[in-house]
């Protein structure tokens, strides 16, 4: 009898340490996230059905007014369509690209820590500078790479002034800068899968093509799937490249802003922050009824072992 | 004590007269530049944050958000009444009204005055054999240059205007062909004046003769970079921008400067002056008033003209500005003074200002109809304009 | 089947060859252009490649023009900070959310995640308005705020500690140590490499980061890189030589770290991002 008590008063114990450590321990992270994100959630939203002045002043309650000419707002929808435009150029291509490089470099090869530190080189630099560098590039009269079309006898192309082809090229630099990343996470992917599936392969005499999608595909899926729903969320909050590369006069930037970048001017350029507001709460529903309807499908496609 | 400014190309030149400032009177004085794009949304958060720079240039596009509080930008009045150095009589009218709140309380001391002129490469003129603009030059005349000066296949081209220069060209062509940016009153728009349609018919008619690179070369390069790489023949610049212009190699050896061209109403240069105001609720009221009262005072103006720094706003000592660029014809900036226009602006120009960018990137790409663009335009602002009363 | 692979081998090496030139182009284009004068980089007929003579120009005028010592040793500062808060609160919490049981624990986790779901866009008006408020704008302060804690941080701590065996802390509790003890000297050192990696994390997402530094800190001399650039940009839009100086100021260290580093940095994101 005492022996079980004991060991009760033990467990009972134990958990009460537990208890108080753990709070203990989640407590700055608990009060920095209070304080930082969950408050400034209500408060965003709070915000949106105000008209706020100048200077953080004169605040009045509007209701849904923000919402209404969000609504009715073509440049907020408009923005919405870049926005998805972008994400749906730059993550699929961005993941096929990176899915490839990181199968040929998942082998004993020359050069293959070379090929990998430059792959993932534009990870490391600040896109606001190779925003700049890009946008030189990009230079319709003096870029280089109009320059390499001219001398092939192709014509000159307003990379990012022609509002048709504008988005796309921000869409290649997105592709760029992020191939390397996702790289990495797949090579890390790819090294969990047991050898002996290929050579189990080769034997039945498959192919590398056949062994790339009845073996390579599937097994690395659940990888995929986390770069996938990371770059959306992330390709869906474009901004650095479309501030940095489109200036206010391009004839392109209607055709590229995207829900953030308007976010930032109304909020920030014109300080109408209830309308910023608005814009965001918009971006969160989008972002929240993508990332769900991922989550859905996944079990399509998605393979745990 | 902190004082901001938006153009780092007057940088070294305000800092020597801070530096005059700060030996008379022991004060110490930091200057910060923030770039105008940035500018306003940093001063709007310092004001927020309570965090205001003591001295800061203030616009006439931006005066009127920051006057409709009392507890924002220091009231002069007073100061300026007991001071010896200061007599708003000194500085042109239009300038000295722009810088008071509705009450008629003075915030702002008026720092200095701009007009634009163009700049022209006298090498280009040379080999089309055409003789160098002088004042009596028109629109239309200007439109012929811009058309003989081009030369695609050398990829050389009369001119190039783009939304974003307004004030040194558009704006001009508006007003000396009679018509305007803004009514009087300021409560209605003046884009579907027919004089101002045919102004900015003008500058279309200008695109459409091909004097003027693609839209995309104009959207994606600066006026000034243009000129600088040869690429273009003429440029319209504000006097704000000479210090930057008379640095540059290619320009000190080609170019030179010619007076703005007439339109039926005569040379009109949009003439527009910054303004020193100050904190109301910083820790150093006082010397902020001391810094902005010597700023204003004659000896401050003249060096300030004499550096090259800008044309001062006090009257009559700009002789000196031209001096400090023999090799060029300043002349022509301070000819553009005479028959000037006030910049326009409103309660609330931020709004409107950024709409019209936007729409007359449409005009000027050649998307949609010069006449359209401005009859459209004109219903926003109105709306705009409306919504301020 | 030996000629095949042969092959094989080649046009894998053609193609990762022809993708790394594309990877590269850019970096060899700034430096090219930063070494020319503004009428080089302008000149298209003849289009100039190499720099005439290696000028330096582009650079002096650059670091006139903004006062890149003050900006690295801002930049800096804000990393080592955010590491520094981001090690300490998330190791902690992510022990807590890992190994231990408690009361409300899946309550406060779902908030963690809720945070990793959710745009950071939706917090920064508060955010700033926040910092306004105390008055702390243009100061470490406010470029460090957004970044005292971090969702994603826990998040990857917890996952470290979770995948840690099951009888190191037994063995710890008969030894005497109480949960404190257990934590500090026998489960933390053994995540030391997910430490790495977030620590690697941390320091590229704050030097990376332009929208906050934009709003909050807009004077020069509390700025990090990023903004900076995107301010000299706004001041001197069209010289492009400059700005590829400025580009390759900013950029260069941060490069050569991550060739000293680049097993640390390739692998901490490898185990680590794949463990999310």
């Amino acid at each position: 009898m005492s022996k079980v008590n004991n060991k009760e008063k033990k467990l009972t114990n134990r958990r009460r340490a537990e208890f108080v450590w753990g709070w203990l321990f989640i407590l700055p992270t608990l009060v920095g996230l209070i304080i930082l994100n969950i408050i400034p959630i209500f408060q965003t939203v709070w915000q949106s059905f105000y008209k706020t002045g100048a200077f953080g002043r004169g605040y009045i309650f509007v209701g849904l007014d923000n919402y209404e000419r969000l609504f009715s707002d073509g440049a907020v929808w408009q923005a919405l369509i870049n926005t998805l435009k972008y994400a749906i150029v730059e993550v699929p291509i961005s993941i096929a690209i990176a899915l490839i490089i990181a199968v040929m470099l998942n082998a004993k090869m020359q050069g293959r820590s070379a090929y990998r530190a430059i792959y993932f080189l534009p990870m490391v630099v600040a896109p606001a500078a190779t925003s700049m560098v890009w946008k030189w590039l990009f230079n319709t009269e003096f870029g280089l790479f109009n320059h390499v079309f001219k001398s092939i006898g192709l014509k000159p192309v307003a990379w990012l002034s022609n509002p048709g082809i504008a988005i796309y090229s921000l869409a290649a630099v997105g592709i760029w800068s992020v191939i390397g990343y996702n790289m990495v996470l797949f090579l890390a992917g790819l090294q969990e899968i047991p050898k002996d599936y290929y050579e189990a392969a080769q034997i039945d005499g498959a192919n590398v093509f056949q062994q790339f999608f009845k073996i390579t595909v599937p097994l690395i899926s659940p990888t995929m799937f986390f770069v996938l729903v990371t770059r959306v969320i992330g390709s869906m909050q474009i901004f650095d490249s479309i501030y940095m590369m489109i200036g206010t006069g391009s004839p392109a930037l209607k055709k590229t802003q995207s829900l953030v970048y308007l976010f930032y001017r109304y909020a920030f350029v014109e300080n109408n922050k209830g309308y910023g507001s608005a814009i965001v709460v918009l971006l969160l529903v989008v972002i929240m009824i993508i990332t769900i309807f991922q989550m859905i499908a996944q079990k399509k496609w998605v393979h745990y072992n | 004590m902190t004082v901001a400014i938006w153009d780092s190309n007057q940088e070294p030149g305000l800092k020597e007269i801070m530096d005059d400032f700060t030996k008379e009177t022991g004060i110490g004085v930091d200057i910060q530049v923030t770039p105008w794009g940035e500018y306003w949304t940093m001063l709007e958060a310092a004001t927020q944050g309570g965090e205001m720079p003591d001295v800061f240039w203030m616009h006439s596009d931006q005066i009127a958000t920051y006057a409709a509080y009392d507890d924002i930008l220091l009231d002069l009045t007073d100061k300026i009444e007991r001071s010896d150095k200061i007599d708003l009589a000194n500085y042109p009218e239009n300038l000295v009204n722009i810088y008071q709140n509705e009450k008629g309380a003075q915030l702002g001391i008026p720092k200095d005055i701009d007009t634009c002129a163009v700049w022209y490469n006298k090498k280009m003129f040379d080999e089309a054999g055409i003789p160098y603009p002088t004042a009596d030059w028109t629109w239309e005349d200007f439109r012929e240059i811009a058309k003989k000066l081009t030369n695609k296949e050398k990829g050389q081209y009369g001119v190039t205007i783009k939304p974003g220069s307004y004030q040194e060209s558009w704006y001009s062509t508006i007003y000396a062909y009679g018509g305007e940016v803004i009514s009087e009153d300021k409560k209605t728009s003046g884009f579907d004046n027919p004089k101002t349609i045919e102004a900015m018919q003008l500058i279309e008619g200008i695109i459409k003769d091909g004097s003027m690179p693609e839209y995309s070369v104009v959207a994606e390069n600066g006026t000034d970079a243009l000129m600088e790489a040869g690429t273009v023949a003429m440029s319209f610049q504000g006097s704000w921008m000479i210090p930057e212009l008379v640095k540059n190699d290619f320009v000190k050896e080609n170019c030179d400067i010619a007076p703005l061209p007439k339109g039926p109403n005569g040379t009109k240069s949009i003439s527009n002056g910054l303004g020193w105001t100050a904190s109301a609720k910083g820790a150093h009221t006082e010397e902020a008033w001391k810094l902005i009262e010597y700023l204003g005072s004659k000896e401050a103006q003249t060096k300030q003209a004499e550096l090259g720094v800008t044309m001062a706003a006090y009257k009559g000592v700009s002789d000196n500005w031209k001096n400090a660029q023999p090799n060029f014809n300043m002349q022509a900036y301070l000819d553009m003074l005479e028959d000037a226009q006030a910049y326009p602006s409103s309660k609330n120009t931020q709004v409107w200002y950024q709409v019209l960018m936007e729409r007359m990137v449409d005009g000027f790409s050649g998307a949609k109809p010069m006449d359209k663009v401005c009859k459209d335009f004109a219903v926003e602002m109105n709306q705009f304009l409306a919504e301020e009363q | 089947m030996k000629r095949n692979d042969k092959i094989l081998k080649a046009v894998k090496h053609i193609v990762l060859i022809l993708g790394a030139i594309m990877m590269l182009v850019p970096f060899v284009w700034m430096i090219l252009t930063a070494f020319k004068t503004n009428s080089e980089a302008m000149q298209i007929n003849p289009f100039v490649i190499f720099p005439s003579e290696w000028r330096t120009d582009a650079f002096v005028k650059a670091m006139e023009k903004m006062d890149f010592i003050k900006l690295y040793i801002n930049t800096l500062t804000l990393i080592v900070l955010r590491i520094f808060c981001a090690v300490f609160t998330s190791t902690m919490a992510g022990y807590a959310f890992g190994r231990l049981h408690f009361k409300g624990r899946n309550f406060c986790f779902a908030l963690v995640l809720f945070q990793m779901m959710v745009p950071g866009q939706i917090f920064i008006i508060p955010q700033y308005l926040m910092v306004s408020k105390i008055g702390l704008l243009n100061t470490m302060f406010s470029l460090l705020f957004p970044g005292i804690v971090t969702a994603f941080g826990t998040f990857l701590m917890r996952q470290a500690y979770m995948g840690l065996p099951k009888d190191l802390e037994e063995t710890a509790r008969l030894d005497g140590c109480n949960i404190g003890q257990t934590f500090l000297y026998v489960m933390m050192p053994l995540t030391k490499s997910s430490m790495v990696a977030l620590g690697i994390f941390t320091a590229l997402f704050a030097y990376k980061e332009l929208m906050w530094p934009l709003i909050a800190n807009t004077e020069q001399s509390t700025m990090p890189l990023a903004a900076a650039l995107a301010k000299l940009q706004g001041q001197f839009g069209s010289n492009f030589p400059e700005l590829m100086a400025a580009s390759m100021i900013a950029c260069i260290p941060m490069i050569i770290l991550y060739l000293v580093f680049q097993k640390q940095f390739i692998e901490g994101i490898a185990t680590s991002g794949g463990k999310l």
